[in-house]
This record gives structure tokens, sequence and C-alpha cells, in this order.
């Protein structure tokens, strides 16, 4: 595990997350946090119960998740949760919309230079065969040392952090208790939503067929929806619901389109843009795009973004008698 | 299921028909009869009528439904009429278009499921916003029915438009003569509660249960002690306060009693223009009044009221004839609006009768009366006619020649509308009897004469009947000014929920069935506030109105509408949402017994908007006989008539 | 493209006291209009889920055209206010999934203004009537789901992360759309 050790992993940090942890467990029912997964690239989410689970707790680039998604399914207990900066807009939003209480909550916030996203990685080779990593320098402007059955191979970790990283404007956590390490100046770019640019070149047509293509992919196992931190109505989600039948069974283009469009309706206001659903599809289907087109509308209308306050009303559960930003449509004609 | 559908010939191959029929009157008595024959004779378990719009005639069908011991929910109807046969005349696609309503239709009733009604305790109080001759005529008529009614006037008194007049058309009565009683009477009902100088802040609440929030604006003078002696008025100071009861022909004072017979007869301060308000160094009424009820630190009161019914009866206002420019504009003072012309011949106005010309009180001995000032006119956005305009004319003219015997009254006229009962004999007798020149024309212009008779107005225009020029030398034009909604009604509207057209008035359930309903259920139109009436008109709207209020509240409880928001707890989440989405405050968040949450919806708050339903992120609140699955029924429905037609 | 004799897929949402008494009262003072349109009659706009105008594009319907009351004159006061908020971010949200912006739209017509109903579908009839029939998805996706399901077991759902029998990492299917995703991000 030492190949692990990484300057975000730093043996101070973890040992202060451990520390911190530790002083709160006899408070809460258990932390959730990170763990080493099946592989050197792989994080997994773990439960500290007691001390001894204590050792299983790292925290570095590979930590990806989002590990918000897990508490609407455990309210009811008192629990400690391990966030970075854009998990912890997650808790904020569960916050705001009142799904959890904040007195059952002790967040140990971890200020994040960024994650990376194994997809660029897979570009470049196989995964699989990578026996150890080790991160240099900072994320930012360090590199990644993999040991790969040929030998090492150094990449420089930039080329890697995940999309939502490049672009991160809050890697300290927004809410927290613990905080765990120093806070970060934020280092992403201004969001200016080239992805969304790029696709709106295309002619309409070529916008339908494009997603008609990206969504036939769709096998409909809504990995997308299981990992989404917002969707805490997943047990009764419409998209498996009789009464009112909006989706049927039929793996057809448009139910599955359709669905993807209900979870974009649905996040409208509320989606932090984690990634999560598009991490999680293993189709590779560009869904985040969906969410960010609403968020880019969302903020250009009604100057709003999910999860970066306790006190704001969601924009769709209000209005204004005057909308500034709404043209009147009936004098469009 | 077995669904009727009648009306429609291709219906028999949608899913569960089992029946399909025709009747050339489905809405009459045996078109009727036919629906609950058919329902009893196949079982049926719902039924599609493709007829006219739901709007029309849903409660009707309904009934039929319930009688033959159906569930009246278990019914739908396509509107062939209104939206089909209406609109076009090409028959393949408007046969297309019936069949395809008629489709969904069938679709959304195999997913309609019986809802029943709850009952609830009503109010038995009405709240009558106006006190013209409509809202006096709707208050005694329902106090006297036996319902507390809450009386709400903006202004210092009761009698609005009538009290102001000197005649009424065709009978030549005393209008104030024939009110004044009327308003006594609404003054000293025990069942009558008068608010006046007072408006409507807020309403909520539905129908036998509405709250409404009144504002009773200061007046400056305790009303439980003013005994309407009028001291105050005889010392004030400032006389120079433009008096709007005589239509700013004459000045009045700052503390005024509005005129003689005005109920309440008390006192009121106006602090736009009361030395003590805007100087700040006044304070002879407070002196000389007898009943120390002068109080200049009075403040506005809001008081709630719980009421059953509303009934507006806001009246009307009368077009500014200064957008005229072919009147004067108002520049010329011997240019005055009818209204104005009543006072000077009322008894009881300002010149005590005489007629008498603004510029130098000299008799007229030439009136001119001009029509359709502000009405009829698109060039002034005012396209109606004001339905009363001619008469009182007719009547002007008539008292003009009855006043000054020696004088000449012209009326220009684009045509005479006299409909009511002896209107149009009245009219002939201004003309032949009272020798009234009537000229089928338009006014082109006026301007003062110049020369020897430069006191004069040189009123020019044209006459279609003679296909001529005409210009007549007039000592006082009067213009027929149309009636406007009254100022502030759509604010009023808006307050009540309550539509109204393009120029504020407001808005019948149905024009010819339902002319006294609003959309809004509990809530009735009496009077011009719904379009320019004459007096009896007013009167029997306003009559009918009480009938419809006296009626609902005739019963202990009221029927819920069951269209109302269900929650299925099973799905719901507990977030929230609904809860503070819905502008009724319809739903409460219930804990469960292990301190989880869900919604609730509080059966009789709830209006069946939806808002909801929409808000629900599992959509576990459903807005019943309009729930997701019934609309999405009707979408699949036409997207699958479409798969199928494109395809072959 | 040329007006097939037949009727363009048209669905209306109409609130029941406003819009849907606007449409009757077209109707009553017989203003010619297009037949295309078919009325959906809700309670209120605020009823109109958002979700219903996605549905019905998604499935073949060229345009949707929701009505209220004016801003305002809503019979529940606030439904079309809220309407108007989640209306307009789908309204702006379609064009990205490929759907023409013209094909949706949402306007306020009050019980008495038959003409401006009429004006409004007219306009709006023509317009769906200038962008053509949506582009079609159903049977061409039908054939190629049925296909893809065939396929699936075998293919279209890879183990990511092990090997196949060869030995050899297969490339994530994923990994082959995502060189359509990245033409396109990177196409310019």
């Amino acid at each position: 595990m030492a190949s692990n050790s990484s300057a975000s992993d730093s043996p101070d940090r973890i040992k202060t997350l451990r520390a911190k942890i530790a002083s709160e467990l006899p408070n809460v029912d258990f932390v959730l946090g990170y763990g080493r997964g099946f592989d050197p690239l792989h994080a997994t989410p773990v439960t500290v119960r007691t001390e001894k689970d204590l050792d299983r707790l790292i925290f570095d680039p590979t930590c990806v998740q989002n590990l918000a998604t897990s508490l609407y399914g455990l309210r009811g207990k008192r629990l400690g949760v391990v966030v970075k900066g854009c998990d912890s807009r997650s808790i904020v939003q569960l916050l705001q919309e009142r799904l959890w209480e904040r007195e059952n909550l002790v967040v140990f916030g971890l200020p994040c230079e960024g994650v990376i996203d194994l997809a660029k990685l897979r570009v470049t080779m196989d995964i699989a065969s990578v026996k150890a990593v080790r991160f240099e320098g900072s994320v930012r402007d360090g590199k990644v040392v993999l040991t790969l059955p040929e030998g090492e191979r150094e990449l420089p970790s930039a080329g890697l952090l995940a999309d939502k990283c490049l672009r991160c404007q809050h890697p300290n956590p927004l809410v927290s208790d613990h905080l765990i390490g120093p806070e970060i100046e934020p280092q992403g770019a201004q969001d200016t939503y080239a992805d969304l640019a790029a696709l709106e070149k295309l002619s309409t047509q070529e916008r339908f067929d494009f997603w008609k293509r990206q969504m036939g992919r769709c096998i409909r196992c809504y990995a997308c929806r299981n990992a989404c931190p917002l969707c805490v109505c997943k047990h009764v989600c419409l998209a498996d619901s009789r009464e009112p039948h909006w989706l049927s069974a039929e793996a057809t283009l448009q139910e599955k389109w359709l669905f993807q469009v209900m979870h974009a309706l649905h996040l409208a206001g509320r989606c932090t843009e984690c990634g999560e659903c598009q991490r999680s599809c293993p189709m590779g289907i560009p869904i985040l795009l969906l969410k960010r087109m609403m968020n880019r509308e969302l903020k250009e209308l009604f100057n709003y973004q999910a999860g970066v306050s306790l006190e704001a009303v969601p924009p769709l559960h209000t209005f204004l008698m005057e909308e500034d930003r709404i043209k009147d449509r009936g004098l469009l004609w | 299921m077995r669904i009727g559908v009648m009306v429609c010939h291709a219906a028999r191959e949608f899913p569960d028909v089992v029946f399909a029929t025709d009747h050339m009157y489905a809405c009459s008595d045996p078109g009727q009869g036919t629906i609950e024959q058919t329902i009893r004779s196949l079982k049926l378990d719902g039924v599609v009528v493709a007829s006219c719009s739901p709007r029309m005639h849903e409660v009707t069908f309904r009934r039929a439904v319930e009688r033959a011991g159906l569930n009246r929910y278990m019914f739908e109807m396509a509107n062939i009429r209104e939206h089909v046969a209406w609109i076009s005349l090409d028959r393949k696609r408007n046969t297309e278009k019936a069949t395809d309503l008629v489709r969904m239709a069938v679709e959304k009733l195999r997913h309609n499921r019986p809802l029943t009604a709850k009952s609830f305790e009503v109010q038995k109080r009405v709240l009558i916003i106006g006190a013209g001759v409509a809202g006096i005529q709707a208050a005694l008529d329902c106090a006297e029915g036996g319902l507390d009614v809450i009386l709400v006037e903006r202004r210092q008194s009761i009698g609005g438009v009538m009290s102001k007049l000197d005649k009424t058309f065709p009978t030549v009565d005393c209008s104030v003569c024939v009110l004044g009683p009327k308003m006594v009477d609404v003054g000293q009902h025990p069942r009558i509660t008068l608010l006046a100088l007072s408006e409507v802040e807020e309403l909520s609440g539905y129908v036998g249960n509405f709250e409404v929030k009144i504002r009773k604006k200061s007046a400056f003078v305790d009303w439980t002690k003013c005994t309407g002696c009028g001291a105050c008025l005889e010392k004030c100071p400032s006389k120079k306060v433009r008096d709007s009861h005589n239509e700013g022909i004459t000045t009045t004072t700052a503390i005024t009693i509005p005129f003689p017979q005005a109920i309440p007869k008390r006192a009121a301060i106006d602090p736009a223009v009361c030395l003590h308000f805007t100087k700040g160094k006044c304070g002879v009424c407070k002196k000389v009044c007898p009943a120390d009820a002068i109080d200049y630190d009075m403040q506005d009161e809001i008081v709630t009221e719980k009421v059953g019914a509303v009934i507006a009866a806001t009246g009307l206002d009368l077009f500014d004839h200064r957008k005229c420019g072919e009147y004067g504009g108002g520049r010329y003072p011997d240019v005055i609006t009818s209204l104005q012309y009543e006072r000077m011949l009322s008894a009881s106005g300002p010149t005590a009768g005489h007629i008498k010309r603004p510029s130098d009180g000299t008799e007229p001995k030439t009136v001119v009366f001009i029509s359709c000032v502000g009405s009829r006119d698109r060039s002034v956005d005012r396209p109606y006619c004001s339905n009363f305009c001619c008469m009182y004319t007719a009547k002007q003219a008539i008292l003009t020649r009855d006043h000054i015997p020696d004088s000449r009254a012209y009326v220009f006229y684009m045509d005479i509308r006299a409909t009511g009962k002896g209107y149009e004999e009245f009219v002939r007798r201004a003309q032949e009897e009272y020798e009234v020149q009537y000229i089928r024309g338009r006014v082109a212009q006026i301007y003062p004469t110049t020369g020897e008779d430069g006191n004069q107005l040189m009123v020019r225009g044209a006459d279609t009947l003679l296909g001529t020029q005409v210009e007549i030398k007039a000592d006082l034009v009067v213009l027929a000014v149309g009636a406007e909604s009254a100022h502030g009604a759509p604010a009023l509207a808006e307050k009540l929920r309550i539509s109204y057209d393009a120029y504020g008035f407001f808005l019948e359930s149905h024009p010819k069935l339902r002319p006294v309903e609003t959309n809004t259920v509990g809530v009735f139109l009496a009077g011009a506030c719904q379009a320019p009436k004459d007096i009896p008109a007013s009167v029997a709207q306003a009559s009918a109105a009480a009938g419809k209020v006296l009626a609902l509240l005739s019963k202990d409880k009221l029927e819920s509408d069951p269209q109302i928001a269900q929650v299925q707890t099973m799905r719901c989440i507990g977030c929230g949402k609904c809860e503070r989405t819905c502008p009724f405050g319809a739903i409460r968040m219930r804990e469960l017994r292990d301190g989880s949450k869900r919604a609730e919806v509080v059966e009789t708050v709830c209006q069946g908007c939806g808002i909801c339903s929409v808000t629900c992120p599992v959509r576990a609140i459903q807005l019943a006989h309009f729930t997701d699955s019934q609309l999405l029924a009707e979408v699949n429905a036409l997207c699958r008539t479409w798969d199928e037609t494109t395809e072959s | 493209m040329p007006d097939l004799g037949r009727d363009y897929r048209i669905i209306g949402f109409l609130c029941n006291w406003c819009s849907y008494g606007g449409a009757d009262a077209a109707g009553v003072a017989r203003f010619n209009q297009p037949t295309d349109l078919r009325i959906i009659r809700v309670p209120c706009s605020g009823r109109v889920d958002p979700m219903f105008v996605a549905k019905a594009l998604l499935s073949g319907a060229d345009g949707v055209l929701v009505s209220g009351c004016h801003p305002r004159d809503c019979h529940y006061t606030e439904g079309n206010l809220y309407a108007r908020r989640r209306l307009e971010l789908l309204r702006r949200f379609l064009p990205i999934i490929g759907i023409d912006e013209g094909r949706f739209e949402y306007v306020w017509v009050s019980a008495s203004e038959g003409s401006r109903w009429r004006d409004m579908v007219t306009k709006f009839t023509d317009k769906i009537h200038s962008l053509g029939h949506i582009p079609r998805m159903a049977e061409t996706a039908r054939t190629l789901c049925a296909l893809e399901g065939m396929l699936g077991a075998s293919s279209a759902q890879p183990d990511m992360w092990h090997a196949d029998a060869s030995g050899r990492q297969p490339r994530h299917d994923a990994l082959l759309h995502m060189d359509d995703y990245k033409e396109v991000m990177d196409g310019e």
C-alpha cells in the first residue's frame, strides 16, 4: 500500500482525519470514508464503526466517489461522512431540501485539489494491468507514476483530472464540522460550458442524431440514478412506477431517452454536477451534459446554483410576479 | 371496462368500447334519456359524449350519468363542436380530428376512477363589494333572505352613479328619490354591516369559507361620534377642493359630507387637501365639532371577516373625453360631460337645477348633445357600445327643453339604440313632442366662434342622412361619455381570482347561461362591473346574484369538489416540496409513528390546481381526475394514432 | 416541407379557466383555424408537467403548445407563475437534445380572447408546418433496440475490467462510443 501514498494523501492529513473520526466515533453510528478498492486505481466507500477500522481510511486523487450518495438511504441514523469540496455541495443540497437533519450528521471536510478520471487513463492503457500508483507533487502540476508489468510509467497528473475538477470553484467543503487540512485556493477555470457550445454548433438534426446514437446504447440499468446523491426517491422512482405509468418496460429508444430527460428535469435546480451519473454509466453516455444544460439555463434565468447555500429557495419552487429574465411568450408572436 | 360513446360513428373500434351511437341533441331531455337507458341496458361503466365544450354541458351530462347509477366522474367529453366543427370546414380533417378527440376521451376514461364529494360547513354571510344601486339591491335582497351582509364601499357614501343622476329614463322619475329610501334601508338594516371608505385588501379561502381582509380607510373623524350636523363643513377654511360628487363643476371643503342624502351621513377629511395635513397648522373642524369626533391621528384599520360568498358590484367609471381632440380635449369650459350636465339639472345640485354655462353663468339657448364619446370608437380603444348613453341623451334633451322652453336641443348620433321597455317611445317623444333635433352623423370639430358672438362654440359635423355638412352655433355642448370599467377593477379581479376582459370588465362564467356567476365558485357579479348596464339591468342582475347567493348558502353544508390532490402515502418521501408550493396552504406534513413524514391534503382547502403534482419529485401526489396516468393516456392515445398513420 | 394534406401532430395543454375558454370562444365566434391541434384540458397551466411535453415530443408529436391564464390572472393565483418558470426552462433545454425550440411554446390566452387564440394556433401551426415533421425514432428505434437486445448478452455489456479469454483487455464498448462524443467535443 506504500505505493499509494501521494502528495494529497500526506501522512499528516490522513492521521488528522483518523484522529478526528476517532474522536467522533462515540457520537455516531458509523462514519463513511474512503478505503482502497480492488486495485490501486480504485477507491471504495468504507464504514468506520470502531477504532480498528481507522486503518482502512485513505484519501488521494483516486477517491472519486461522492459519499453523499449513500446518505439518504441511511436516514434515521447518526452518521459521519468524509467529503471533498464538490461532495459537500450535495450535502448542502440535501440539508437545504430538508432530506437530512444537520444534527444527525458529522461532516469531515477535506479540501481537494482534484481527482482523476479513469476514463481518461483508460484511453492510453489497459488499466487492469496497473500494479501500483504513486502521485508526486500536487495533482494540478505534479505527476502520477504507474507501475505496469513492463515497468514504471509517468504521466502528468493534470491530464487525468476529472473535467469537473478543471472547472472546480469549490475545492473547500462548504459545510463541515471538522476541516482536515488547510483550505486551498480555487484553481479551476471559469466554466464556459464549452462542451455545450460544441454540441450547439451542430444542427438540430445532428444533435438529435447524436443523442439518438447515445441513448440507443442505454441499457436502462439505472446506474446513473443510483449513483446520484439527490435521487433520494430511487426506491419509488417514477421510472419503475406503474401508477403513474410514465415509462413502460419496452426497450425502445424513446423510453430510454425520456428517462434521461426526466432525470435532468428532476434535478433541475438541484444538480450540483458531481458527475456521478456519467461516471457510473457503464455505456459511457455523456448524460451529465443534459444536467449541465439545465444548470447553465438556471444560472442565466434565475442566477441560481444548487448546493451552495442552505437558505436558498430552489428556483422552481418559487416565482416572481414579474420575471426579470423571462420574456412574455405571448408577445413574441 | 364497458364504455359507451354517444354521437361518434367511428368509435366502435376503440378498446373497451361496446357501444356507439349518435343523437341529434344529446343535451336535450330525450338525449339524456337515451344516455341513461343505454347505460342501464348495456351495463356500461363509463360514457363518452362527443359534442360541445365540457365548459358548457359537462355538469348536465354528469347528472344524467349519475341518474343512471354511474359515478359522475366516469364520464368524459370530446369537444367536437367548438374545437372542431366550428373552426374548420374541411370535412376530412375534421373527421380525423374528431376521431382523435374521441379516442383521447376514451383512453382517459379508461383511467378514470369514481370520485365522491365530501361535504363541509358554510358561512351564512356574504361580502358585497361596491354599494351603487347594484350593490345596494343585492345587499337588501341577501339581508331580507336571512344572510348577514358585509357591504364594502370605497367612497364615503353609498349610492354610486345613480345618486348623482337627476332623473331616470324613461319615466323621468327623480333618481335620488327612488334610490334614497333604499340607501336608508341599507343604513338601518340589522343584517347589513356597512363599511364605507373601505376597500378589499385580500380574499382567501374558497366557496362557503372565504376570509376577507378589508382596509377601513381613516376618515380622521370618529364616525361613532359624528352626527353629520355639518358644522365643520361650514367653518372649514379650504373651500377650493374639487367636488367629485358634483363632477367638479363646483368646489367643496376639505372636510365633507358629499351630499345631503349620504349614507352614512358622516364627515370625512381628505388629507391630501386639508390644511392640517398639508400645512400642519389648521384645526378649525376639531374646535367647532360639537361631538368631539375629529381625530387627526386616526389610522387605517384592517378588519377580517368570514363570508360564504362574494358579490362584486363595483360599477363603472366614465370615459375621459380629454382624449378626444375634436371635442376640444377639455379646453373649452362650455363642453361638459353628460354627468356634469346631470348634476346641473339636479335640483339638489350646485346650480339648484338651473342650467348655466360654466364659462359665464348664463342660460344656454342652444345645447348640442354628442353621442358615442368613447363608445363604439376604435381610435380610442373603446369599440364597445356603452349601452345607456342613447337613452340618457334623450332624457337630457327633453329636460333641456323642459327647463328652458325657448331653447333648442340637437343630438348628433350614430345609431339610436333604444331597446328597453318603453325606450323607443321615449326617444320618439324627445323627437316629436319636445322637438329635439336628431342629426345622424359624427362631429368633426368644435371650435370657439369669434366676432360679436365670440362666446359661442361652433359644432361642425356631418349629416349623413342629408349628405351635407352641418354647422351649429351652440351655447353648451354635452358629451355623452361612454362607460369604462371602474378604476382599479383588474386589481380587484386578481384579488378575487376572477377573469376580466381587455377593458377591465369582469368576465361572467357563460355569456348566455351563467351571466351572474364567475369562474370562481362563490363569487358573483352584479351591475356594470360586468359590462355597461342601465339601472334596471343592474338591479335585475343584483337580485339575480343575490338569488344565487341565497340558493348557494341555503344549505348548511356544501359538497367539496373531489377533483383534488391525493397523496399515495406509500410513495411519498415526505420531502415537503408540495407543502411549500401550494398556494392555498392545503397540504400539511403528517408525522408517522416512526418519525418520518408524509404529505396530507386538507380536502376542503385544496382547489385542485395540480401545482403540487408537478412539484412532487415522485409524483406521489396526484390530482384526482387529472392524474399523470389520465393525461398520459390522452398523450399516448394521440401518439399511437400517429404512429399508425405515419407507418401506413 | 410541403403540406401533405394531413394534419401535423400538435398537442395543446390548455388550462380550463382561461385558455380552454378562449379556444371555445374562438369556436363560438367561428374563427377559421388550422385543424392540427388536439387539445388536452387541464385545470391549470401549473398542472402541466414539463415531462408531458417531453413525452409528447419524444413520442412523435411535431409540436406542443401550452396555454394558460395571463400572469396575475390565474384562477389559482400562482399556477401559471410556477408554470412560466418550469416551461421556460424546458423551452431552453429542448434544443440541446435536438428538438427545435420552435416545436414547443407556451402562451397566455384568457377566456375572452378568442381572436388571440386563433392567432396563436394559426401562428404556431404555421411554425410547425415550416419545421416539418419531428425527426422520427420510433420504427427504426424499435428495430435497432431489438437488435441491440439480442447482441446485448454477448457484447453490449462487456466486463469492464477483466481480460477476455484471449488475455487481451477488450476495449470497453463505452469508449468506442466515446469517440463519437469526443468527435463532437473536439469537432470544431
